[in-house]
């Protein structure tokens, strides 16, 4: 779709530069780690740096031979990585590690990307702040469905005032439960949670770009019928709902409900509803239909969200201003997961 | 069958979709209304009544489609008169009113059927054969939407009058959630209204909490002007997925040169093949053979139940607990 007011701030510039960089990528355990080791391999004046601790699932492609896989130098561990002072980091690591990997890398005053959850709790999300700040670096957290045409001309029509005042908000994450590729999604020890954890904070995030401001109030339930087959101990199922400062009424349904037999991965939807107009954007929509001999075919497409992420990022570490999504957004959305996990356990909405 | 006599009392935005309902099915309607009697009777070539008094000897069954808080006294006079009675949703506008509906109706032998027409409606319908069949497992998360835009006359704004959005729009949906997800346990509701320049808008989200553990969300907007309407469900099961979008799933698309159309506030339905006569002869059927309708009594006084613990939990910001359902589930009935 086309872009009807123009960019907003948060699109990334695109003035050329060719001061060269070098850029890690630590962990290759999430499995975007593959897009973002394409896109970084396949960008002018980028050399990518790899390490992955592991462990590793058995019969998964990892370490040194996905490094090689995706033109990737594969350095051997995470210190002998940062001792080559790389400008950046970009953390693919399980997520109860984000905040001991970001420790290190503003420590070595790389500035670092983060894979989606920042953190598993609001204490270390607070301390990545931190450590980034004491550092001067920056800490950028991976959303890329910021970066979806269909969202920025969503922003763009709230700015200009079409949707009037804004008072209900719907939001879905759906998908597979991403057992078949990692097991550590669903291992609370490594992932932090379940479906609350991982589906959640993208949708949080449009809606705090959207908004501008943090959640008031939190109300979450949660099951494990989905999937209960798989022995995983944590939640498969849940719906948040979420009031702002405001007085903007949200609801995000966060469920691993989609059955392997779907054609594809899942998908997001975002509907906003303002006294004067109403939006749904459906950033994965666009497909091409049809059947293959297993049955229903997805061929999805459309623009590369993760390269125009890893493209602000790239930009900002280059000029040294701070991109969106910061961690501070990540910390606020963050801050909804972990709300909504104390009032799974409360039974009663909880306040921020 | 012999052709129903209906007193149909009221002639508001819904009545027009009834009278073609009765009219589909033959029957001799007399319609009663403070306002807009003789309008609808002209339209239809029904007949009217002045008065209750005149309309009971002319009929068989009332079908009452006049403001909410108007329900129950309405169908309490019709049930001592001896007659039938068809009720717009929802039954009262109280759970008390409707439970002493359903009661004074049994006591006097008389048959009951609030007007939950979203059971006639063939993709919910069709949802329904998908679980009870088995083919998506478990239900484990459901969602229901429903939006339009904002209805216009006061009453659907007063509180007291209509119970708002969520007694007159979204029980459509608290009844649906029952009806394919099985009993609610708890709910969890929030609800927003403001005024904009095209007039008041609102909002509810609901999260409620089956028996069985499945989670059901249940959202409704009644939006500015220009919002059309839309309803869609998700159902996912452990072995399964069903999903539906009216905005999604048209047989038709028709774009006319001239002014862009308005939203509306009730669903285009296939003129031929409509749910509210669906429902309207489902009803009519059950009285001819004293046979039980896809929509029981007890299942209108449950859904202005769930719809009051929905104001409740709006109204306090807490969780509220709702007593099991006191009466046996629906039986398969006669599914449209």
């Amino acid at each position: 779709m086309t872009t009807a007011l123009g960019p907003i701030s948060t699109s990334p510039t695109t003035e050329p530069t060719t001061v060269p960089l070098t850029v890690g990528i630590l962990s290759f355990a999430h499995t975007h780690a593959s897009s973002y080791a394409r896109i970084l391999a396949a960008t002018p004046g980028v050399e990518v740096l790899g390490t992955d601790p592991g462990p590793y699932d058995p019969g998964t492609v990892r370490g040194a031979a996905f490094a090689a896989e995706h033109g990737v130098t594969y350095v051997e561990d995470v210190a002998t990585l940062l001792a080559k002072a790389p400008d950046a980091v970009v953390i693919c690591a399980e997520n109860t590690s984000h905040r001991e990997l970001t420790e290190l890398a503003t420590a070595a005053g790389a500035h670092v990307l983060c894979e989606k959850p920042l953190a598993t709790s609001d204490a270390d999300a607070a301390a990545m702040l931190a450590a980034a700040d004491a550092a001067g670096v920056i800490l950028m957290t991976a959303y890329p469905v910021r970066f979806a045409s269909a969202f920025t001309d969503l922003v763009a029509r709230v700015r200009a005032g079409q949707l009037g005042d804004i008072y209900s908000i719907l939001g879905t994450n759906n998908g597979k439960m991403p057992l078949a590729q990692r097991s550590w999604f669903t291992d609370p020890a490594r992932s932090g949670g379940g479906a609350l954890l991982d589906h959640v904070v993208h949708v949080a995030d449009l809606i705090d770009a959207l908004l501008g401001e943090g959640a008031e109030e939190v109300h979450a339930v949660t099951n494990r019928i989905l999937r209960a087959d798989a022995g995983v101990d944590v939640e498969t199922g849940g719906m948040v709902s979420i009031r702002y400062p405001s007085g903007v009424i949200a609801t995000i349904d966060c469920s691993w409900s989609h059955p392997e037999s779907a054609p594809n991965w899942g998908g997001l939807t975002l509907e906003v509803h303002g006294t004067a107009g109403s939006v749904r954007i459906d950033p994965f929509a666009a497909h091409v239909a049809g059947y293959d001999a297993d049955g229903e075919l997805w061929a999805g497409f459309g623009a590369d969200l993760d390269a125009r992420m890893l493209g602000e990022f790239l930009d900002a570490v280059r000029t040294g201003r701070t991109p969106q999504p910061d961690g501070a957004v990540g910390a606020r959305t963050l801050a909804i997961v972990t709300a909504a996990q104390r009032s799974v356990e409360a039974g009663q909405p909880v306040t921020l | 069958m012999s052709a129903p006599r209906v007193g149909l009392i009221g002639a508001g935005g819904i009545s027009g979709v009834h009278a073609a309902g009765w009219r589909a099915l033959g029957a001799d309607v007399v319609v009663h209304s403070e306002h807009g009697a003789q309008a609808l009777a002209d339209r239809f070539g029904f007949r009217t009544a002045d008065t209750l008094a005149d309309l009971w000897p002319q009929v068989d069954l009332v079908d009452i489609v006049t403001p909410t808080a108007t329900h129950a006294e309405l169908a309490l006079a019709a049930i001592a008169a001896g007659r039938h009675v068809v009720c717009e949703k929802p039954l009262a506008r109280t759970s008390v009113e409707a439970a002493a509906v359903v009661e004074a109706a049994e006591s006097a032998g008389v048959r009951l059927f609030p007007a939950h027409v979203v059971r006639y409606f063939p993709e919910y319908a069709a949802a329904r054969a998908a679980i009870r069949g088995g083919r998506i497992g478990t239900v484990a998360v459901a969602r229901f939407r429903r939006m339009s835009a904002a209805p216009k006359a006061d009453w659907f704004f007063d509180e007291a009058r209509s119970g708002g959005i969520v007694l007159d729009q979204m029980i459509h949906d608290l009844d649906q959630a029952e009806w394919l997800a099985g009993p609610v346990a708890r709910v969890f509701a929030r609800s927003t209204a403001k005024a904009g320049d095209g007039g008041r808008v609102a909002s509810a989200a609901v999260t409620l909490t089956h028996t069985s553990g499945a989670i059901s969300q249940v959202y409704g907007v009644w939006g500015h002007p220009g919002l059309p309407f839309t309803s869609s469900f998700e159902i996912a099961g452990d072995a399964g997925l069903l999903r539906y979008d009216m905005a999604r799933t048209d047989s038709a698309r028709i774009h006319l040169a001239g002014p862009a159309t308005a939203g509306g506030y009730l669903p285009a339905t296939d003129p031929s093949d409509s749910p509210y006569a669906a429902e309207l002869a489902d009803f009519w059927a059950a009285i001819s053979t004293s046979a039980e309708a896809s929509v029981r009594g007890v299942d209108g006084v449950r859904a202005v139940a769930i719809a009051e613990a929905v104001l409740a939990s709006a109204a306090s910001g807490e969780v509220v607990e709702l007593p099991l359902e006191p009466t046996e589930p629906s039986t398969e009935g006669s599914l449209p």
